[in-house]
């Protein structure tokens, strides 16, 4: 479309009498979505992950393990590895992509300003949290997160997420995740101490460090590097797994689609 | 990227089940409903009193069902208490849980008064719905005209809180781009009035009043909302294709990629502009042929309830299937048990109890602006108006 008729629709769209509606949203966004302070952990931390996309192998321990530490429901995640076949634009060569996902422990987190109980916040540390005795299950903060990171835990009818195992930090532990990934490829730690590694290796790779959805303004805590920057934002991708059902519906596996 | 292959990615259930359509449904039937009572109730309109007769019975009853449907919508119902114990202002769930029961006393507050003289004068009526009016009533003082306008004034300001909570709460949410657009609230709003003039007409003809002149008014303001919501509709489409506006491009990419998206929004289109075509169709016959023409407006109610509710169906529920992080769609099929269709089957039940309920029990056609026992009429007191069907007693079908 030519500049001339792209103003032209703008304008009319302008003129049009809802336009009135439009500063009356950005006061509302300003006012009301702000973050409520944090609350408990160690101030003098900052926890986040950097996962290193050229070590990863695509084995679910990571998945495994979670599931084993945090005891999630069947088919619900704290974090999975996504797997994605690419082909090459040119040569047409098939590579295998990997994108471990888990909860981003945003700087901005949208699911903490939503949450109408304030079950859900983040600690001093960084680490956002859901207080499972206070949730009422309302799913907000399920809608809020643009990276899939929450569920509603079946079991206990409360929002779940991954917590960086917070538990397992405050023991001196690494995170399940971590502890079991095979190739080292996640490394957790404290990024206000400039000798943790994770400081080291931000430091040393700042160039290269890419974020999941950057204009969603949420600014993540997990970096990933080696990332394909197509896979930043949602992937345009074909989905392919689809559910195979018996005769009486239920279902028994997946299958490709061509 | 089309060369990409979503080999492993979990499925992703939908947060916000039925339940939620239901509450925006029933408080949209139910903000709409009161402020199309208004002109009657609370700036004593006397031409809008049958109007609002109708429309006080469609306010109260979804104002009374649309926060169980909300309640049934938590994980966790029975912890409600915690939205008044640990209020979050930040949150415009929060807000809302603060306004919404203020609304409900503000709607039932202001039925009551409206039909008060009409129970005092049924303190005298045998039986059940003599002893229930004698309850109800609570003394045979005069109900003072200016508290019901108080009331009505106040329950429209919060009426408007509803409207703003209802839709800024899906539309700050940056995660689903199709929500995240500033034309979802008016939209909301809009197609409220359009399911709320529908519901009029369809009760205008259900309860035996098939009044001509509650049809016109009603025809009108569907008329006008339909007008609106079209407005809407194109003001964001333009603002959408003017400045790649995220609401927009996902909406494209929804209806390129989905052929279930292609007919939703077809549907959508062709019912809108249906039901404006009907509308302005019956609206300019000559004034002759009305009667006949008009007592077939219910059917027009019908379609204006459902292009109401299948716009909340698909803003809350086919949304909720657009993969946000991974590829594609997800399935959701509509569950038998409460989470789905006993759920919305239940909701509508629930109403409908609620509905004749009133009917049996509370003289709703008798409604007016405060007053004594004295002024209400024995017989229906819209016999006065001419245009009211001829037969005596209330009368069903």
């Amino acid at each position: 479309m030519d500049p001339i008729r792209r103003s032209l629709l703008g304008q009319l769209a302008r003129l049009s009498a809802g336009a009135a509606m439009v500063p009356l949203s950005s006061v509302a966004s300003a006012g009301i979505n702000q973050k409520p302070p944090r609350r408990e952990g160690d101030p003098s931390k900052r926890y986040g992950m950097l996962i290193d996309l050229r070590q990863c192998i695509g084995c679910q321990a990571c998945t495994v393990s979670c599931h084993i530490e945090n005891a999630a429901p069947l088919g619900s995640f704290r974090t999975t590895v996504s797997q994605y076949e690419v082909a090459h634009q040119e040569t047409g060569e098939v590579a295998t992509f990997m994108l471990p996902r888990l909860c981003n422990h945003c700087e901005n987190p949208a699911c903490v300003p939503v949450c109408p109980v304030e079950a859900t916040y983040q600690r001093q540390d960084g680490i956002v949290v859901v207080d499972s005795d206070r949730c009422v299950g309302c799913a907000y903060c399920v809608n809020a997160c643009p990276y899939d990171a929450r569920f509603i835990n079946e079991r206990t009818q409360t929002a779940d997420k991954c917590t960086f195992c917070a538990h397992r930090l405050e023991a001196g532990l690494l995170p399940a995740c971590v502890e079991s990934c095979v190739g080292g490829a996640r490394i957790i730690g404290d990024m206000r101490d400039p000798d943790s590694r994770i400081s080291r290796m931000i430091a040393e790779h700042q160039d290269e460090l890419m974020v999941l959805q950057p204009e969603k303004n949420t600014l993540p805590q997990v970096f990933y590097l080696g990332m394909d920057e197509r896979f930043v934002t949602r992937p345009d991708a074909e989905p392919v797994a689809l559910d195979v059902l018996d005769p009486h519906g239920k279902e028994m596996g997946y299958e490709f689609g061509h | 990227m089309n060369s990409a292959i979503e080999l492993l990615a979990p499925r992703y259930d939908i947060a916000w089940y039925p339940w939620a359509v239901q509450y925006f449904f029933m408080i949209a039937l139910s903000y709409a409903s009161l402020w199309l009572a208004a002109p009657a109730l609370v700036f004593g309109k006397s031409s809008w009193l049958p109007t609002a007769r109708l429309a006080l019975l469609a306010c109260l009853t979804t104002t009374l069902v649309a926060p169980v449907a909300l309640l049934a919508d938590l994980h966790q119902p029975l912890r409600f208490w915690h939205f008044y114990a640990y209020a979050n202002g930040h949150s415009w769930m929060s807000v809302g849980s603060l306004i919404l029961p203020l609304y409900v006393m503000g709607v039932i507050m202001l039925s009551w008064l409206a039909w008060r003289p009409a129970l005092q004068a049924n303190r005298r009526a045998p039986g059940l719905k003599g002893l229930l009016a004698r309850w109800l009533s609570l003394g045979e003082a005069p109900t003072p005209r200016a508290l019901l306008v108080l009331v009505g004034l106040a329950t429209l300001a919060l009426s408007t809180g509803i409207m703003l909570y209802t839709g800024a709460e899906v539309a700050i949410v940056k995660a689903r781009p199709l929500w995240h657009t500033v034309w979802l609230p008016p939209m909301f709003v809009a197609t409220g009035f359009i399911a709320a003039a529908g519901l009029i007409l369809l009760l205008n003809r259900m309860a035996g009043e098939r009044s001509t002149s509650v049809v016109g008014q009603m025809l009108k303001v569907m008329l006008g909302a339909c007008l609106a919501a079209g407005l809407i509709a194109g003001s964001w489409f333009l603002d959408g294709i003017n400045a790649n506006v995220g609401s927009v491009a996902a909406a494209l990419e929804s209806v390129r990629g989905s052929p279930e998206w292609r007919n939703t929004a077809l549907w959508g289109g062709l019912a809108g502009v249906a039901l404006f075509g009907a509308v302005l169709y019956l609206l300019t016959r000559p004034a002759a042929r009305r009667p006949a023409l008009y007592a077939w407006a219910w059917v027009l109610g019908l379609v204006a309830l459902h292009v109401g509710w299948m716009f909340r169906w698909v803003v809350l529920m086919d949304v909720q299937t657009v993969a946000r992080h991974s590829a594609g769609f997800h399935h959701y099929g509509i569950p038998a048990g409460s989470s789905g269709i006993l759920g919305i089957v239940g909701t509508f039940g629930l109403w409908l109890a609620a509905i004749l309920l009133i009917d049996l029990f509370v003289p709703w056609r008798q409604a007016r602006q405060g007053g004594r026992a004295a002024d209400v009429a024995p017989a229906p007191a819209s016999a006065a108006s001419p245009d009211h069907a001829p037969e005596g007693a209330p009368h069903h079908g």
